[in-house]
């Protein structure tokens, strides 16, 4: 089977943020390939060291976001497919997604993987978004894949209560969830094979997109960004363990009022 | 302009963040002259009307069809467009859970729609909806507007309460037969030992990596029996297989805003507290006196969960009888 897994280059959380007046200021330099990605990645991976095929990934961004692809071919992907957008502010899940569903328009393929959500963003609109564009039957929030017979994609998907066992015939998209699999680190030898594998860019112009009436199309803002509201300090109980349930008993019950 | 909301129900009932939604858009039309509808799907729709009603939607639509009994992302879709169609509303409002985070990317693609998922409050504005969402791993809100014809917006659980405000409602039972679709629903994997609904607890007993066995398993159902608690967990016990996926709580897993949350064993990533950090008083009990999760604990104990948690299930036992 032939897998395309839509990547996105997203700033690390971990990275120190300061908001001054309403805007973000944080690391450029701290950018990461999107967990839940790297997940979809690693599963399609191993499906096809299972069951033959390859493994193709697709980045919409600028330049310095190559290096994302690259991470993901020494994760052991074979192509990269990079489509060029160098001012990416301002795009939201379907401006991407509109952008995506081109570029697949002229692509063939058996499984479009995406994430079921970008880390920074926790939008999860972008997978489902592509289906519809591109009328392929897709399941969300996949904790598990399995091949069957050749053509037919087995999704375990994890809903609100339990799992889902969804069969979708190909060509379908699914998204992934990181609680999939744990991504592989790349080895040095992926490292250096990665150096030699083939990345094909894009220009809109090339896809048959006007960027211009996306970045104008697009129906949603960012307006600022604030800190989330300060939790009340609290108190920090140390002693043995019949103080501290005492302690804390004693909080629950005449300070919070809980129990 | 009206206001549509997607009334998501499980086991034949309404979730509580669907009536939270509910609540608050009924809140929205009336300061904004405009009305709340609302839509159900379920093998038996029309059971609910009577509940819809006492929160205060004025029209309701229901789709009743068995295909709805479990959770398949196509015929939701479908027949949401139907009634979107019929109904023609310039906000759709749902509850943010896996069943709508399945559904809402496409219907927002077949619409056309401004979508702004996972908010955490949102408010009509004159030509669509201005909401603030938590971001990078909820560390930060975004505040963000949506404009156009249709706005589509999922609302996190526990943003808002849900109050009753009877009204009289007018149904509208709508014809759905589900197309055939390619995807085929094989099997529904429960997970055993869901005796209260973790979002919609209102204490939850959140269990992580410092619970090492069964023994320690077991001191957390006995805290989480004592309190009638829900039983939660982080990523690294979902992960070993000694908690199930639903009890996950977190970025990838679900968000909870309970009265009272007990972090067990749990260091505070920020991929965990982001799914928990809205929980009116949170007590962490770790043994590290410096780890991050007491930096927003209400109450912090120092010390081992083996050794506190069998003497507080006793106390919270010697309360409650
Ligand atoms: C994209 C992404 C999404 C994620 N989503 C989630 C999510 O939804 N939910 C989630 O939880 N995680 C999520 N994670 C994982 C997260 O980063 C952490 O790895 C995870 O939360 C750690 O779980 P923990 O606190 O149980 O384990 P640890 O970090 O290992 O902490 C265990 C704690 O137990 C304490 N301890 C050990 N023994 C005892 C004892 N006897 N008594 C008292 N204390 C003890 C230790 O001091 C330690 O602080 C995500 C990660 C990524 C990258
Ligand atoms: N710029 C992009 N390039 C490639 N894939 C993307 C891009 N943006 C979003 N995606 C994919 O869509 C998924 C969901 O994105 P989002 O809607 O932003 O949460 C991500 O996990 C990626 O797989």
């Amino acid at each position: 089977m032939k897998f395309i897994i839509c990547i996105k280059q997203v700033p690390d959380v971990y990275a120190p943020i300061q908001i001054k007046n309403g805007e973000l200021s944080m690391d450029t330099d701290r950018m990461v390939l999107n967990a839940y990605d790297a997940s979809a990645v690693e599963e399609a991976l191993v499906l096809a060291e299972q069951h033959g095929g390859e493994v193709e990934v697709v980045l919409v961004g600028p330049d310095k976001a190559k290096e994302t692809i690259r991470k993901a071919l020494a994760m052991g992907a074979s192509k990269g497919h990079h489509i060029a957008v160098e001012d990416t502010t301002g795009l939201d899940s379907a401006a991407f997604a509109s952008i995506l569903s081109a570029f697949f328009k002229n692509q063939s393929f058996d499984v479009i993987g995406t994430g079921k959500q970008s880390q920074d963003t926790d939008s999860g609109l972008a997978g489902g978004m592509i289906a519809a564009h591109l009328d392929l039957p897709y399941a969300a929030n996949a904790v598990g894949l399995q091949i069957e017979e050749g053509n037919k994609l087995i999704v375990k998907r994890q809903g609100d209560t339990g799992q889902e066992m969804i069969e979708l015939p190909t060509p379908c998209l699914v998204t992934c969830s990181n609680d999939m699999n744990n991504p592989r680190i790349p080895s040095l030898k992926g490292i250096m094979a990665s150096k030699n594998k083939p990345v094909e860019t894009y220009t809109a112009d090339v896809l048959g997109i006007d960027l211009e009436r996306v970045r104008s199309s697009v129906q949603t803002k960012t307006i600022g960004y604030q800190n989330m509201p300060e939790r009340d300090p609290g108190q920090k109980l140390e002693g043995d363990a019949e103080e501290l349930v005492q302690n804390l008993m004693n909080l629950l019950q005449n300070e919070a009022k809980v129990l | 302009m009206s206001i549509l909301v997607y009334i998501s129900t499980t086991g034949g009932k309404i979730k509580r963040s669907a009536l939270e939604v509910l609540s608050h858009c009924r809140e929205q039309a009336a300061a904004n002259n405009s009305e709340v509808a609302a839509v159900v799907l379920d093998a038996d729709a029309t059971s609910f009307t009577e509940t819809l009603q006492s929160y205060g939607a004025k029209k309701i639509y229901t789709v009743s069809n068995p295909v709805f009994k479990t959770h398949l992302n196509a015929p939701i879709t479908e027949a949401l467009l139907k009634v979107i169609d019929q109904a023609k509303p310039s906000v759709f409002a749902c509850a943010s859970t896996e069943g709508t985070k399945d559904i809402i990317g496409a219907l927002a693609a077949k619409t056309g729609a401004a979508t702004l998922p996972d908010v955490a409050n949102f408010e009509l504005t004159s030509d669509g909806v201005s909401a603030l969402r938590p971001v990078m791993a909820a560390k930060i809100l975004s505040q963000n507007t949506a404009s156009g014809d249709l706005v589509l917006v999922s609302v996190r659980s526990g943003s808002y309460d849900a109050s009753q405000s009877p009204v009289v409602s007018e149904t509208i039972a709508v014809d759905y037969s589900p197309s055939d679709f390619a995807q085929v629903l094989r099997e529904v994997l429960s997970s055993a030992g869901d005796k209260v609904d973790l979002s919609e607890a209102n204490v939850v007993i959140a269990a992580g990596r410092g619970i090492k066995d069964e023994a320690g398993k077991k001191l957390i159902e006995d805290l989480a029996e004592s309190l009638g608690g829900a039983i939660g967990a982080s990523r690294a016990v979902v992960e070993n297989g000694m908690f199930p996926a639903t009890a996950q709580i977190g970025q990838t897993g679900k968000v909870v805003s309970p009265e009272l949350y007990f972090a067990i064993g749990i260091s505070g990533a920020v991929q965990h507290t982001a799914g928990m950090s809205n929980s009116k008083v949170i007590v962490a009990i770790n043994k590290d006196a410096d780890a991050p999760i007491f930096q927003m604990a209400s109450y912090g104990l120092v010390g081992d969960l083996y050794k506190i948690l069998p003497i507080l299930t006793e106390e919270i036992k010697k309360i409650r009888n």
